[in-house]
């Protein structure tokens, strides 16, 4: 068959294949549906369509474009954990490239005769199982391969979709300019353009990714005898870990560290501009912008890579603790407090490296916590809480900031209520944190007993 | 009987892999730095705060 080359099987490494080939192929995947980060660089050219007759796009119903996509991304990952556990990391892959490249061109097609709920379907839904299938296809392959450092594996992984923003932003605004220079439709153009680029890049990936043979490890590493009991020796089946509390509890700290986030991310640019009246020009926004992404990149690499040391129970009490007294802090650096752009720009890039962080030390901690069995599919349903947070974080930024411009209140002081709100919701993590102890053993899988991965003491 | 031995993965190769990915990231960083450092700048003709 065509594409057997796909199986599990044929996946299998080689030996002597070395495992610092996995992580480029993970980033492959990462960096490309990263891309849905910079998705704001269509909104302004969407809102100037005209069709045929006129008629023009909202900022509101091109804002639910994004919203789709992301809805979709933790709908799928949640669907297709399980599947994925079987058909392996490849098959998975190969789906999300053909989803995620045909999701632009179906766009492409809206954006070329006006039809927003072509959009809709095409981002939105093609592209949105895309996003969920490409982002938890290389994370159990990563674990397997680096037992001795499961959060530096995912961290990189991870980093990769933060990084996507940064080149999905150019790379769509570059090719609009050309476009546009060269007197074709910018935007059909440039989607057709960047679905069959990215479907190349993702190949790459699908071609490069191995899963390890049964009971490979890497050559020297001895498991630790003594580890946290916060690490399981036993793995736990997807249909069980749900059933868990600590799954519960660890949905629950992603949500309100993703809800955080959002608070700061969504209103990024013209809240600097807000709390700095006339010291922040709309280009420097931009920058802050940019700021945000590089630290939202490299908070997921290196919290990750901590997490290997101090443990991810500690990693996220760092993030808890840290994060609601920084997030409590930020308003007093505005302009009428303190009135320092650099302290406010480091403290809120020091926020949005934890907010990646966040994600990016989830996989390890399930993987600590549930075993490496079923991780992918764990790690697909707790997605969810990132698909709750992406409704109520806006629900909650733009509710309160429209309830003051409607009563005519200063829009700089809905800025620390927000913040202090957010710092609330961190204080809910920090207990949820607390709370995560051993699984149950009435939830182990039976005779399943792994290998025990390396890690600290929580 | 198995070989025993194991044909490993080519420094070449492995680094050729991180290239490729390496590449495209280092161009949207630089592209994203460039930006990042514009809030620094000073702004051109702010306006004035009017303070009561």
């Amino acid at each position: 068959m065509a594409l057997a080359f796909l199986d599990r099987d044929r996946s299998i490494a080689p030996a002597g294949y070395s495992r610092w080939l996995v992580p480029p192929a993970a980033l492959a995947i990462h960096l490309s549906i990263g891309q849905v980060y910079s998705f704001s660089v269509f909104k302004n050219p969407l809102l100037a369509l005209h069709a045929a007759d006129g008629s023009a796009w909202n900022l509101k119903e091109i804002g639910y474009i994004f919203s789709i996509a992301i809805a979709f991304l933790g709908i799928s990952a949640a669907l297709f954990g399980a599947w994925l556990e079987k058909a392996g990391p490849r098959r998975a892959m190969f789906y999300a490239a053909i989803s995620f490249g045909a999701g632009f061109i179906i766009a492409s097609l809206g954006a070329s005769t006006h039809q927003l709920a072509l959009i809709y379907l095409g981002y939105g839904v093609v592209g949105g199982v895309g996003l969920g299938l490409g982002y938890i296809s290389p994370v159990s392959t990563l674990i397997k391969w680096f037992p001795d450092r499961p959060g530096l594996a995912t961290g990189l992984a991870i980093m990769g979709f933060g990084g996507g923003a940064m080149i999905g932003g150019p790379l769509a605004s570059n090719l609009m300019a050309h476009f546009k220079a060269a007197g074709q439709p910018s935007i059909p153009y440039t989607m057709a353009t960047m679905g069959v680029l990215y479907f190349i890049f993702m190949m790459f990936g699908v071609f490069t990714i191995r899963v390890p043979p049964t009971g490979w490890k890497p050559e020297g590493w001895v498991p630790k005898v003594n580890h946290s009991a916060l690490i399981s020796s036993h793995n736990v089946a997807v249909t069980e870990a749900w059933k868990t509390p600590q799954f519960w509890l660890l949905w629950v700290m992603l949500f309100v560290n993703v809800t955080a986030g959002i608070g700061i991310l969504e209103q990024a640019a013209p809240m600097i501009q807000d709390l700095f009246k006339g010291q922040i020009s709309p280009v420097a926004a931009v920058g802050f912008v940019g700021i945000l992404s590089i630290f939202n990149m490299a908070g997921r690499f290196l919290w990750a890579s901590v997490s290997d040391f101090i443990g991810r129970k500690g990693t996220y009490f760092t993030f808890f603790v840290l994060g609601s007294i920084l997030y409590f802090f930020l308003p007093f650096s505005r302009q009428d407090k303190i009135n320092s752009v650099p302290l406010f720009v480091a403290i809120a890039a020091l926020v949005i490296s934890m907010y990646g962080g966040g994600f990016a030390t989830i996989p390890a901690y399930l993987k600590d916590l549930f075993g490496g069995f079923n991780v992918s599919a764990i790690h697909g349903r707790l997605l969810t809480a990132w698909s709750a947070a992406g409704i109520i974080g806006p629900l909650i930024v733009n509710g309160i900031l429209d309830h003051y411009v409607e009563n005519h209140m200063n829009k700089q002081e809905a800025y620390p209520l927000i913040l202090h709100i957010m710092c609330g919701l961190l204080v809910v993590g920090f207990l949820a944190n607390l709370m995560v102890r051993p699984v149950a053993e009435k939830f182990w899988l039976k005779d399943q007993n792994v290998v025990v991965p390396d890690g600290p003491a929580h | 009987m198995a070989e025993s031995t194991t044909k490993k993965s080519s420094p070449l190769l492995i680094a050729a892999a991180w290239i490729v990915v390496i590449i495209p990231t280092a161009w949207g960083l630089d592209y994203t730095v460039k930006n990042a450092l514009k809030i620094f700048a000073k702004p051109t003709a702010a306006p004035v705060v009017q303070t009561k």
